[in-house]
């Protein structure tokens, strides 16, 4: 009996882990051995060119403003959502009237795809007809026509907003947990020793609020980094590649101008960029976990 | 007992897994695999000519049809497993000559010539778009044409019965409308690729086909006078306020649907315009029309420009017989070529077709490409797909800040000539 089962763990392992390596690991390595080619993605043929395309990287304008692009994608990905998150969970855990409706209301969009939510967003931020222009020129009775997602200085912002949109669901879900098991004696001690609200949020809930915060950071850097879906169906990185972030910028490379050597030489430096935020990340989950236990 | 169960499900799971793939992997013998980027309306017509094609040769059509725009991208990965279809379409000039380039066509020179298409197709389509390397890779299945599109009724209310010729007249038929408070010119760059049409006619009606050639392949670059002084026209327009607001916020059938609706006179649209605008009832002659580009250096050759969309077999194809005759079948059945090309609003190439069975509109179309001295395909299917890429950005870049138009031109080239 402890044989057979030995044996099915070991074979039922083995399905996974053959569809790990076929699916992520053996892309993986495989983007790195084009990266070191010119390969156009179509011809069998190719040469090897040595480290020319990360060094093409180096000149690579688009490149640069992608780079910039990403990092404000990253930041504003992860503090947005973690912050009105936050702040909505404090107002609907303080029994707002309806409370339950509101909650309902703010997490329905994560259940959306980002398909939709980018498709929903395009007609809001819509220059002629969309609703935030129509309420733009309600309230301020001009002729106001911006069109937010086909200008270079709103496109990426426009973007991060929507993407803020679909994930503060998330993390206020997870905060409003976070807050049940703040025990109610320590919140009855501020009462009595007289604490203002804000010393009671500072002092006593956000740093309970801790482990929620660890676990929402972690989803909104990992949610961040594969946020590609919703760049793509809301701008494509356009226009002009205003918004492109790496993603985008090794998408278009790779499968538009077919540099597929080049576009794999942008994914190795992405690899290298995520799997240095990962680390420092969990180097810093690991105190989280030593403090709080 | 736990490990039983387990142990039935696995089994009968490999096996439901093993019978899939087995139904997906046979294909028989007539089936010919087709993959191309007509969807919608064109569906039904495509499954009609699939029909017709199945009954006259005993070959099965086996379609697996793409979006427009994912399809570039759904090619290249076929191209890269080697799984690509028997048959695939594709846009004749530079893309076609990039897949050859990478190994991934089977020539078709012997089918023809064995079916004599020398005699069906029209001489000047066949040597602009099916040569590749001195051997023929491609049947076109239809071509267009880009031609300046307009709302007659807004044209006849703003006094306006003859369409200019020349630029002078073009530029006064502009200042007309714009003075009754009508856009002139509506232009949806919102996807890039519309935006080429005024591009590609510029330089041609300006500095010429060989220079324009020139740019298209490298030795002329982005940042010579001739494409700065083309640019500089394209920025008065604009200047002018002759262009509507937000270009690149709307996409081509936004462009359409304002000329449709009488917010803008006229958009430099492909004759597919045609087929739009009869889905929403307007009709050729009675609610739209069409005026060649107007020349602007007389001295230049008369050019016109549009795509040719064709099909092509790959190298790995697995039913090369079932393949090469289904491409000639597409060219040469009269029935098909006029149900197919009535369908998406364009012309066909085969010379046999009896214009007769076009309107009025479409035989003023042939009629124009007849005459010119030069027919050219769009930018981005004249140049390399890496540096199409620059371009169709450039473009965008230009609506939005024409006024940077030098420095827009100088970071092209400074792209282009990485991409060459």
């Amino acid at each position: 009996m402890e044989r057979d089962a030995l044996y099915w763990r070991v074979i039922l392992l083995a399905a996974p882990i053959a569809v790990f390596t076929a699916l992520v690991i053996w892309p993986l390595l495989s983007s790195f051995y084009y990266s070191f080619t010119n390969w156009n993605g179509f011809n069998p043929e190719y040469d090897f060119v040595g480290l020319d395309n990360f060094a093409k990287i180096g000149t690579d304008r688009l490149f640069a403003s992608a780079i910039i692009n990403t990092a404000i994608w990253m930041v504003a990905a992860i503090f947005l959502p973690t912050l009105l998150g936050l702040a909505l969970a404090l107002l609907l855990d303080s029994k707002v009237p309806g409370g339950t409706i509101f909650k309902t209301l703010f997490y329905l969009p994560i259940c959306l795809s980002a398909v939709v939510v980018g498709q929903i967003w395009i007609w809001i931020y819509q220059g002629d007809w969309g609703l935030l222009n129509t309420v733009l020129r309600a309230v301020t009775g001009s002729d106001f026509s911006y069109a937010w997602l086909a200008r270079p200085n709103t496109a990426l912002g426009s973007v991060i907003v929507a993407w803020s949109w679909q994930q503060t669901g998330l993390s206020m879900v997870i905060f409003l947990a976070g807050l049940t098991s703040i025990p109610d004696e320590l919140l009855e001690v501020c009462d009595i020793e007289g604490a203002t609200a804000w010393q009671r949020i500072r002092i006593v809930v956000i740093p309970l609020l801790t482990p929620a915060t660890v676990v929402v950071v972690a989803l909104s850097v990992i949610n961040s980094l594969k946020g590609f879906d919703i760049l793509y169906i809301m701008t494509g990185g356009g226009p002009f590649h205003s918004s492109d972030t790496l993603a985008m910028h090794m998408y278009n490379e790779s499968f538009k101008k077919y540099l597929m050597g080049y576009g794999s030489a942008i994914s190795v430096v992405l690899f290298l960029i995520a799997l240095t935020i990962i680390r420092i990340y969990f180097r810093n989950l690991r105190k989280v976990d030593e403090i709080y236990g | 007992m736990r490990f039983t169960v387990f142990k039935r499900a696995a089994t009968a799971s490999v096996g439901l897994l093993a019978s899939l793939f087995m139904a997906m992997g046979v294909a028989k013998a007539s089936d010919v695999t087709i993959s191309h980027y007509f969807s919608g309306p064109f569906m039904s017509v495509m499954g009609d000519v699939f029909d017709d094609f199945n009954a006259a040769t005993g070959f099965t059509m086996k379609d697996s049809p793409v979006g427009h725009e994912d399809f570039k991208t759904d090619i290249l990965v076929r191209g890269a497993s080697d799984s690509l279809p028997d048959v695939f379409s594709y846009w004749a000039g530079a893309r076609v000559q990039f897949v050859v380039d990478s190994g991934d066509l089977s020539p078709i020179d012997d089918m023809w010539n064995r079916d004599g298409l020398d005699n069906v197709v029209a001489k000047a389509i066949a040597d602009s778009a099916t040569l590749y390397n001195g051997q023929r890779y491609l049947v076109p299945m239809q071509f267009h044409y880009a031609g300046m599109f307009y709302n007659k009724k807004v044209m006849s209310d703003a006094g306006i019965s003859e369409m200019p010729s020349d630029w002078e007249g073009f530029l006064a038929l502009c200042e007309t409308l714009k003075g009754q408070g009508i856009t002139p010119i509506a232009l949806g760059s919102m996807n890039r690729w519309p935006a080429q049409f005024w591009f590609d006619y510029l330089i041609l009606n300006t500095a010429g086909p060989e220079v324009r050639a020139g740019l298209m392949d490298g030795s002329v670059g982005y940042d010579a006078p001739e494409i700065a002084a083309a640019m500089s026209i394209w920025k008065d327009l604009v200047d002018a306020g002759y262009f509507v607001e937000n270009a690149n916020a709307q996409t081509w059938t936004d462009a359409s649907d304002k000329v449709a609706q009488g917010e803008a006179a006229m958009t430099l649209m492909g004759t597919w315009i045609t087929g739009y605008w009869n889905d929403l009832d307007m009709e050729a002659d009675v609610d739209y029309d069409f005026f060649p580009f107007p020349t602007i250096n007389a001295d230049a050759p008369v050019s016109v420009v549009g795509p040719i969309d064709g099909l092509v077999v790959s190298a790995n194809v697995q039913n090369k017989e079932g393949a090469e005759a289904f491409l000639s079948f597409f060219v040469s059945d009269l029935e098909t070529q006029v149900a197919w090309t009535k369908a998406v609003g364009a012309v066909s190439a085969n010379v046999n077709v009896d214009p007769s069975v076009y309107n009025a509109l479409i035989n003023r179309v042939i009629d124009t490409v007849g005459a010119a001295d030069n027919f050219a395909f769009n930018y981005d299917l004249a140049t390399p797909p890496p540096v199409a890429e620059v371009g169709l950005s450039m473009f965008q870049e230009f609506m939005e800040n024409p006024a940077d138009y030098e420095g827009i031109l100088a970071r092209a080239q400074e792209s282009a000539a990485a991409a060459f």
